[in-house]
């Protein structure tokens, strides 16, 4: 172990084995999938196109401004197919940065009670990103009754939730995120067919496709995609499709 | 109680106390200093007490317009295009393009200027060109006048584009109802592949009624 606290980062969710390693007092973990304080995404723009997913530009840019001494990325099926280019890039321009490629199959549930609580949007969504270093067990809350739903990973942007209800229940992969177990199909491709609820997906992201096909099923639903930033048009949807739902 | 939807080419205004139909202003020339009671449109919050989101009040304009539980209600804007999609009086499907589909409305209106065309004198063409956006579909046209096409049908190749990218990001309903400014523009309807009803300008308008009530 380094004299100096060693900076690990994290891409997508690794496997409780890797985050029980890293819970050490040496180690700062941070969380390469989101904007860390001011860093410029364009400086990502050289090694990743401008037309690719946010969440893997924002991973280059904190990466290339944060020089981690380590980094965990999430190559397997419980994270995306670009991870795994995106691992190659980062290879190729931290030479003395290590990169760990990662699989986290892990199938030991950890509970969903964040997603099913009561609690501001963006409240719960941070909660759910922050608890992925968090290797016990994790409190349980109360559980709310629905009155809308958010099906998806957590956005690039957070301020697109603030327009959500605090009633609103998570699906999709962020649900998978908060029970440990990101390549879980079967949780990842369940909603409530009962609440009016938005498929959301990062724009040029593989889940786009299962957004789309999740929203045209679901009798209430409306499939979303944004970039790097909600624009109004954006939080224009939300806004009307749960005004016009009568959430 | 006065009520406008403030749109980039056009604002339109009802005076709901006066009994009078709406008025139809260029948005260049209206009086900044007025303030409405309710407004829509990109530049509303700038003139009004209270806002509706463009969604909604297009929404609720068709709810109160269409006498069908389900519909396909598809507005062409200068600036942007939105639709909305109602199954068995629910809510289903809604879509606002501001980036990709930009400058439509208003792209058709530069044409018929600066090539003096009078649409209602046009035929629909057999094809189009392929649009994605006001903008960028032009150079079709300058490279077809090139090749010896004329102005005219170069544009009309164009507008049949543009109604052909409408009516497919409005998911390709076979009814549609149409609202915005383009309604008044015999080729551009005739363009769609799928029977058009034309609701006209003031749509939206007619969607902020729920709030002043």
């Amino acid at each position: 172990m380094p004299a100096h606290r060693q900076l690990a980062g994290i891409v997508g969710v690794p496997p409780l084995a890797v985050m029980k390693e890293l819970n050490n007092p040496a180690i700062t973990i941070v969380d390469l999938d989101e904007p860390q304080g001011r860093i410029d995404l364009e400086s990502a723009s050289p090694f990743l196109p401008r037309v690719y997913c946010g969440i893997l530009r924002t991973v280059i840019a904190n990466s290339l401004s944060l020089k981690p001494d380590i980094i965990y990325i999430d190559t397997g099926p419980g994270k995306c197919d670009c991870a795994i280019h995106t691992a190659t890039v980062l290879e190729d321009i931290l030479p003395d940065t290590q990169i760990v490629r990662c699989k986290n199959q892990d199938s030991a549930d950890f509970g969903v009670s964040l997603c099913r609580t009561r609690m501001d949007l963006v409240e719960k969504m941070s909660a759910i990103t922050s608890a992925v270093q968090d290797v016990n067990p994790l409190r349980e809350h109360t559980p709310c009754q629905a009155t809308a739903g958010f099906w998806g990973v957590p956005p690039r942007d957070f301020s697109l939730l603030s327009l959500f209800p605090d009633t609103t229940h998570i699906y999709g992969w962020t649900r998978c995120m908060e029970n440990k177990t990101p390549d879980n199909m079967s949780m990842e491709s369940h909603y409530n067919p009962d609440i009016p609820t938005v498929f959301f997906a990062q724009s040029f992201c593989a889940k786009t496709a299962l957004a789309r096909h999740l929203a045209a099923r679901h009798p209430h639903g409306l499939y979303l995609d944004c970039d790097v930033t909600a624009g109004n048009s954006a939080k224009a949807k939300i806004q009307a499709f749960l005004e016009l739902s009568g959430v | 109680m006065l009520l406008a939807d403030f749109g980039t080419s056009y604002c339109k205004l009802l005076d709901t106390s006066s009994g009078e139909p709406p008025r139809l202003i260029p948005t260049r020339e209206f009086d900044r200093s007025i303030q409405v009671d309710i407004a829509t449109g990109h530049n509303g919050k700038r003139y009004a007490q209270q806002y509706v989101n463009e969604l909604t009040a297009l929404a609720r304009g068709g709810l109160s317009l269409i006498q069908e539980s389900s519909f396909t209600l598809l507005d062409c804007g200068s600036r942007d295009i939105k639709y909305v999609i109602y199954e068995d009086g629910k809510i289903k499907d809604m879509g606002w393009n501001a980036e990709c589909g930009a400058s439509m409305g208003f792209t058709i209106e530069l044409l018929e200027r600066y090539y003096t065309l009078d649409f209602t004198k046009l035929e629909v063409p057999k094809t189009s060109f392929s649009i994605t956006c006001g903008v960028l579909g032009m150079s079709h046209i300058f490279d077809a006048v090139i090749t010896g096409e004329s102005e005219a049908e170069a544009v009309a190749k164009f507008v049949k584009g543009i109604a052909i990218n409408a009516y497919n990001f409005a998911k390709r309903p076979q009814n549609l109802y149409l609202s915005g400014g383009l309604c008044d523009n015999p080729l551009f309807i005739g363009s769609f592949p799928c029977s058009v009803v034309s609701l006209g300008r003031f749509v939206l308008l007619e969607g902020l009624q729920p709030n002043a009530r």
